[in-house]
């Protein structure tokens, strides 16, 4: 019989931050996970994370996991991998690994096992190639493998629209992305991105079956009718050789029910969930979850409420006390709230956010006209006529502001709640672009109306191979990702401090400044 | 595949066990998770359901009105993760 | 195929030592440390095994060894997840027919 005081069941963000914030007040603490690395989905993600700057916003998921894993090790945090928790009770983990199972007794437990991927069933659905977006994702992003070269992605949920941006990034085609509803799931700038990729979004349609005959050669979408229903005779036919499903998580339960928390049914988070108090505390007295586990959400508030559970489970073993702990609560409590404000936080349920008018960026990827025309971080006509200013197309509330302190000059400004849109200050921004590569949803440009006699300068954000030559003539992209004209590169800046977002500069003809928005891939369509 | 699979659309992975083969399953009065379980072999496969349950529970909840929360009920046995016999081997329970 | 570079992950170590395996007597390359999944993967290779009652083709599904469909026959030992298998020099990886069966591998 192995004897743990803090046994943390499962290692990615909840559980390491958890394992962090106990170790710090003195818990000794072992976490064990059932695969070969550490992280969880976190090391699979490649792109630049929401939520406040002082809390590792602007930074790929995969460095936030990098810290995290550096901060078990100078802990004296034991992270046991390759160790399946297939057995719970109260005071009892049971354990497998390389084979042989052992007991361990602990004085406490934080379950951080997160939420697997819901599968989709349709005529040909059990085809090699059809696979989930996290399976997709993991290949792409730990394996460094391409499952195909023409990508259906099913779902516009943000796990959807990110590994369809992430797909391209490795190199594949998007050929569609498919969404039951008629509007878009995720974030607008995610669906942003993907639209100027030129991806086709087909909204109000579902796949009705993949063909092939030992694995995907094409899929079969059909139009939805408003109950959901498919219209006969709208069938199309696209061609391709994977089809990812993401729709939808749910919570993976089991050890937590098999040691006899209580649960509700909550289809807003992913199914049924451990009932919990603000303590993360289950109904079991030492028993504590966090993360997706107890309700899908975000890698960042998994992080918070990780950290809530450590605290949690610090006190209950009495390495501090109430005060203390209640203090160092409160700051958690607040950052999670600051996260939570958005609309895929816990605070505000799916199905409680009133659809009201959906319309424009949140709807379809594109902002609309009047959302820019009244978007406080585009820049009146007068500004844009003297001279190079940042155009911040971010319409959408989004718990998000690295583009605050990315500016030198304090033009930007997005205060408290960080849900606000971000206001530009026209006259002190001098158009150097450093916002353009710090923004996580890609959504900022600089705009020089004054570049040339008949030409405007043109910065975005790019974050694909083959870089373009200094010099070239590329196709330039409007924000639906139709090309428009031809753009000559000026200046392309890797800065390293931008960890891989590239700023292109591309000269375009004066009348298109307000509407080119990247370049097509690779130079040409 | 067979002519008349590529037309079916399959639920359970493991075991093959299609759409119609459930509906059938449900009319003739096998109306839970677990029922289907043991008439079709639909989440008795080496994932134990992990993969169809929410989708047998979905076919369910369609053909008899029953809600989703009644039909996932969870009733979870270890082990709950796929384990080679082997590792039992020389435990003193 | 092998994504060689990547413009946030960069270029695949030149160092990355590799092995051979062998999947229904055809050699193939994998890097070391790689599952055998991603080694067939990027070879081109899909169906991994077929199903017993309706003889379907199975493939790469959850990709994190959770839902089965990805199961070969490696070294004679029948149902191994090859999304978290990693791969080994000299490796016999056979497609499996329905649960497979286990027979000795003669080792040289």
């Amino acid at each position: 019989m192995n004897k743990v005081e803090l046994a943390v069941i499962g290692a990615g963000p909840a559980g390491l931050a958890a394992a962090i914030e106990a170790a710090q007040l003195g818990v000794k603490v072992v976490v064990f996970d059932e695969n070969a690395q550490p992280g969880g989905q976190l090391f699979k993600q490649i792109h630049k994370f929401f939520g406040s700057r002082e809390h590792k916003a602007g930074t790929r998921g995969f460095r936030i996991g990098q810290e995290l894993l550096a901060q078990t090790e100078q802990l004296g945090v034991k992270v046991n991998l390759g160790s399946t928790v297939f057995g719970l009770d109260k005071r009892n983990l049971w354990v497998l690994k390389d084979g042989r199972t052992e007991v361990f007794q602990t004085d406490a437990v934080i379950v951080a096992t997160g939420a697997s991927e819901n599968a989709l069933a349709f005529k040909g659905s059990t085809l090699p190639g059809v696979m989930t977006a996290g399976a997709a994702q993991t290949f792409i992003n730990l394996h460094r493998v391409l499952p195909g070269k023409k990508v259906l992605m099913v779902g516009s949920g943000n796990v959807g629209l990110i590994v369809s941006y992430q797909l391209m990034q490795a190199g594949a085609e998007v050929v569609g992305l498919v969404e039951a509803a008629p509007q878009i799931g995720g974030y607008g700038v995610h669906a942003a991105k993907i639209k100027r990729a030129g991806v086709p979004l087909f909204l109000g349609h579902t796949i009705t079956e993949a063909i092939g005959e030992h694995q995907v050669e094409s899929a079969v979408l059909t139009k939805l009718n408003g109950r959901f229903q498919p219209i006969p005779g709208s069938e199309k036919t696209l061609e391709a050789d994977t089809i990812c499903i993401a729709v939808g998580l749910t919570p993976m339960m089991e050890l937590a029910r098999m040691a006899g928390a209580e649960f509700k049914y909550a289809p807003q988070m992913g199914g049924h969930v451990p009932i919990i108090n603000d303590n993360m505390e289950t109904s079991i007295a030492g028993m504590f979850v966090a993360g997706d586990v107890c309700g899908v959400e975000e890698a960042s508030s998994a992080m918070e409420e990780g950290r809530l559970a450590g605290v949690t489970a610090a006190e209950y073993l009495e390495y501090v006390d109430g005060i203390a702990a209640a203090d160092r609560k409160a700051l958690i409590r607040e950052q999670l709230s600051a996260i939570r404000n958005g609309t895929f936080g816990k605070a505000h349920p799916r199905d409680e956010v009133k659809e009201e008018n959906i319309y424009g960026l949140k709807s379809s990827g594109t902002p609309s006209k009047d959302e820019l025309d009244s978007c406080p971080g585009v820049p009146s006509k007068e500004r844009l006529a003297k001279g190079p200013v940042a155009v911040i197309e971010c319409v959408q509330e989004i718990p998000c502001n690295p583009c605050e302190q990315a500016c030198p000059r304090g033009a930007i400004k997005v205060g408290k709640p960080i849900t606000s849109l971000p206001q530009l200050t026209e006259n002190v921004c001098n158009g150097c672009a450093s916002c353009v590569t710090a923004c996580p949803g890609l959504a900022i440009v600089t705009v020089d109306r004054t570049y040339d006699e008949n030409k405007a300068l043109v910065t975005f954000p790019y974050e694909y191979l083959p870089l373009p030559e200094t010099g070239a003539i590329v196709d330039a992209v409007n924000r639906q990702g139709e090309k428009i004209c031809s753009g000559q590169v000026v200046k392309v800046r890797n800065n390293k401090k931008a960890d891989g977002t590239v700023a292109i500069s591309l000269a375009v003809p004066e009348e298109y400044a307000m509407e080119v928005r990247s370049m097509a891939k690779g130079g040409t369509k | 595949m067979t002519e008349t699979n590529k037309k079916e659309v399959i639920i359970c992975r493991c075991e093959d066990v299609s759409e119609a083969e459930i509906k059938q399953a449900i009319a003739e009065g096998f109306t839970t998770i677990n029922a289907i379980k043991k008439r079709l072999r639909a989440g008795m496969g080496l994932c134990q359901g992990r993969t169809c349950q929410k989708l047998v529970a979905r076919i369910i909840a369609q053909e008899t009105g029953k809600s989703m929360e009644e039909i996932l009920l969870p009733t979870t046995r270890p082990p709950v993760r796929p384990i080679v016999m082997g590792a039992f081997e020389g435990e003193d329970k | 195929m092998n994504i060689l570079d990547h413009p946030i992950l960069g270029k695949v170590e030149a160092a990355k030592r590799k092995v051979t395996l062998f999947v229904n007597g055809r050699s193939i390359e994998a890097y070391e440390g790689q599952p055998i999944a991603a080694a067939l993967m990027a070879v081109g290779i899909k169906s991994f095994r077929q199903t017993a009652r309706k003889q379907q083709d199975r493939g790469i599904f959850c990709g994190i060894g959770r839902c089965t469909d990805c199961m070969m026959t490696v070294n004679g030992e029948p149902n191994v997840r090859t999304c978290v298998t990693p791969v080994a020099e000299g490796m016999i990886v056979e497609t499996q027919i329905g649960l497979g069966s286990w027979r000795e591998i003669p080792h040289e």
